[in-house]
């Protein structure tokens, strides 16, 4: 880069003085990268004992601007002044590419949208949800224990065999019974990798890729959870694909949670993946640091309230998996002549910071 | 260096475009710059409510007096003028014979640009048909009100099918003929001005295997504008077939594309090739003499593909689809030229060729 700026400098006939300086401080540069740059040395040892060196100053380096920051912002603290400001890291959310199908509080179209799509009846409470769980075909070992959990996280659900029935003839079976979603789940060497949520009646069909699946039983420390109908977290789900899909998974559960079973189930997305969590939590009130209670105390001088704090704790239910939505089907499941609303093609990954929820 | 911005796409020539989508809005899309133009939103129409949904669209496309009807899932048909949307016309209930209902719904529509003669110059004729094969043709009085227009002269109705979903019709370029085909019905190719049929497609044999695919027509198009005889369909499982009503009743070439049903089917100014756009978002252009596919249109497509649209004048081409998005392209290169994001599900794009950008 730098031998280019100097071509470019060069044949420059107006280098002005600010430009020769660049290009000094360029060629400067790139002779200490010349000396410095340990993958240059062929010989291990020394390589290594460079980049040790290299290692050593650089976190030592680190430690003083952390340092500096640190009593910069204490003497602005004493003096009264505003402390400066934190740096943000930049992360790939916070640089993700702009997207303009992220919804806007204020769409008036969103909202009418929302009313007119196919999971308003439930979300309105004029229909509470009733979900059928079933398998693929063949199903065993984990499966079994997941769809077990899965019914105790959902209100409402049912779990039938899947015996040798197609797909659309169970469809057709939980139209007539008045169920609002099927959930398939499929398994392939004895392990759940993929998840199907179908709207019943008429759809939409979206298809997810399951991994990450911890049960309950592998969690530490987890609890049980009661039959209390819970609470629904629904984390970033931003664009109009992501709303629809966060509107898919909003319809599987009751819309009047209990809260007095303190349970909540968090639907989390972040890089298009969407995490599952399951937790129980519990508000408790604790005294707080003594030292701070102490020093308020002896403001009074009197009373000695001892100062609360009201802490959450959480204790994890599971089961815990992670979800990748593969495609999203427009009407119930039909492979052959389906209409697709969003599908993932290979061609869509320019970029690792574009997502789609 | 990551890329933090969106990569920005060439942009197209002047154009104006109308859009329709699943809450009955119509919108107005227009580049207007001279080279290098960003096609936006200019105006909306409507007001979202989901049974409003437009099923059908067809355009006059005049210097003088140009007409747009609009076919409403609540079984209204509507005539608009496409340069300001003024209401010209409604008619409720197109098919007096049979009950409004979904399984009824309006799924070919056709505004007739040759003014018929003997009627008063206020009026226009319009050729409806429904799912369940009842189509119409019948010259309505334009009263510039939202109530109900007065149907004047005669109209014609008659049944395409006897079973089955009809799911595309259209109307050849000299308006004298229509073909029809859908779920369960073969292409029937009647002669509008007797309403006779005069040819019916014959289904393809069953494979070596002894299957037989149902037929199942989804999209259909003429080949080319002054011949009526060549038309190409697109079936339900991932095939398209090429027709010559003077040849023979089966497909003269027949080709499968991708895996997922043919959605939109599209001719090209030139006669011989076509576009496609299927279910999973994959839009190709296919020369129709040989069959071949001359390529595909790349673009970050994703969901189905319901309308293509060619320009008569402009190199470009419209699509829009279930992903929300209108996708001008070139027909030479086919390089995506830019992107509209519309917020709903489009059913239908028109171009509107009398636009001219200083206007």
């Amino acid at each position: 880069m730098g031998g280019k700026r100097k071509k470019s400098d060069a044949e420059d006939d107006e280098s002005s003085l600010a430009g020769k300086d660049d290009g000094q401080g360029s060629k400067s540069n790139k002779k200490m990268k010349m000396e410095v740059l340990p993958s240059m040395i062929k010989n291990k040892e020394k390589r290594s004992a460079v980049h040790a060196k290299l290692k050593q100053q650089k976190k030592l380096e680190k430690r003083k601007k952390a340092k500096a920051r640190e009593t910069a912002e204490k003497r602005a603290l004493e003096l009264g002044e505003e402390p400066p400001e934190k740096k943000v890291p930049r992360t790939i959310e916070n640089t993700r590419e702009a997207d303009e199908t992220v919804c806007k509080p204020d769409d008036e179209e969103l909202f009418a949208g929302n009313d007119a799509d196919e999971f308003s009846s439930v979300l309105k409470r004029q229909q509470t949800p009733k979900i059928l769980i079933t398998t693929c075909r063949f199903n065993s070992t984990r499966g079994p224990a997941f769809i077990s959990e899965l019914l105790s996280v959902i209100p409402n659900s049912h779990y039938y065999k899947r015996g040798t029935y197609d797909l659309k003839k169970v469809l057709e079976y939980a139209k007539n019974k008045d169920f609002t979603s099927i959930i398939v789940v499929h398994t392939n060497r004895r392990e759940p990798d993929a998840l199907l949520i179908i709207g019943v009646p008429d759809g939409p069909t979206a298809h997810f890729k399951l991994s990450k699946l911890v049960l309950r039983k592998d969690i530490k420390g987890h609890g049980n959870p009661t039959g209390h109908k819970p609470e629904l977290v629904l984390n970033n789900f931003t664009t109009r694909l992501g709303h629809r899909i966060g509107r898919l998974i909003q319809s599987l559960f009751p819309q009047d949670p209990e809260f007095k079973g303190r349970r909540v189930v968090t639907f989390h997305n972040q890089r298009d993946f969407i995490f599952f969590r399951h937790h129980r939590y519990i508000f408790e009130t604790r005294e707080s640091k003594k030292a701070n209670s102490e020093g308020k105390a002896k403001d009074s001088k009197g009373e000695i309230v001892p100062e609360t704090k009201t802490i959450v704790r959480l204790q994890e239910c599971g089961p815990r998996f992670t979800l990748k939505l593969i495609s999203l089907q427009h009407g119930t499941f039909d492979t052959k002549g389906g209409e697709y609303e969003w599908v993932h093609k290979p061609e869509m990954d320019t970029s690792r910071r574009r997502f789609f929820l | 260096m990551p890329r933090t911005t969106t990569l920005d796409c060439p942009g197209c020539p002047p154009f104006r475009a109308l859009t329709f989508d699943s809450l009955g809005l119509v919108k107005v899309v227009e580049a207007r710059e001279k080279q290098v133009a960003v096609p936006r939103v200019v105006d909306r129409w409507g007001e979202p409510d989901s049974s409003k949904c437009v099923l059908a669209v067809s355009l006059t496309d005049r210097k003088s007096d140009p007409l747009l009807a609009v076919a409403r899932k609540n079984g209204q048909v509507e005539v608009l003028n496409p340069v300001n949307g003024d209401l010209q016309a409604a008619i409720v209930n197109i098919n007096d014979t049979d009950i409004r209902s979904e399984e009824n719904a309006i799924v070919g529509l056709h505004l007739f640009a040759k003014q018929n003669l003997e009627l008063a110059s206020r009026s226009c004729t319009l050729m409806t048909c429904s799912t369940k094969g009842n189509a119409s043709v019948k010259s309505i009085e334009l009263t510039n009100s939202s109530t109900e227009s007065i149907c004047v002269g005669s109209s014609k109705t008659w049944s395409v099918c006897a079973g089955g979903n009809i799911t595309c019709c259209k109307v050849d370029g000299s308006e004298k003929y229509a073909l029809f085909g859908g779920k369960g019905v073969e292409v029937n190719f009647w002669d509008l001005d007797n309403c006779s049929k005069i040819w019916n497609a014959k289904s393809p044999p069953a494979n070596s295997l002894g299957i037989f695919t149902p037929t199942w027509f989804t999209c259909a198009t003429f080949l080319g504008k002054d011949d009526h005889r060549k038309f190409v369909a697109g079936t339900n499982s991932h095939q398209v077939r090429l027709y010559d009503i003077s040849a023979q009743r089966r497909p003269v070439i027949s080709f499968d594309f991708r895996e997922t049903s043919i959605r939109a089917v599209a001719e090209d100014i030139n006669g011989y090739s076509i576009y496609i756009g299927n279910g999973s978002g994959d839009l190709a252009s296919v020369d129709m003499r040989t069959g071949k596919l001359l390529g595909c249109f790349t673009g970050k497509c994703s969901g189905s593909i319901r309308s293509i649209v060619r320009h008569t004048e402009l190199p470009i081409i419209a699509s829009c689809g279930l992903d929300s998005y209108l996708r001008i392209w070139d027909t030479k290169t086919r390089q995506l030229l830019s992107a509209v994001f519309l917020k709903q599900h489009l059913m239908h794009a028109v171009f509107d060729y009398n636009f001219n950008s200083e206007g």
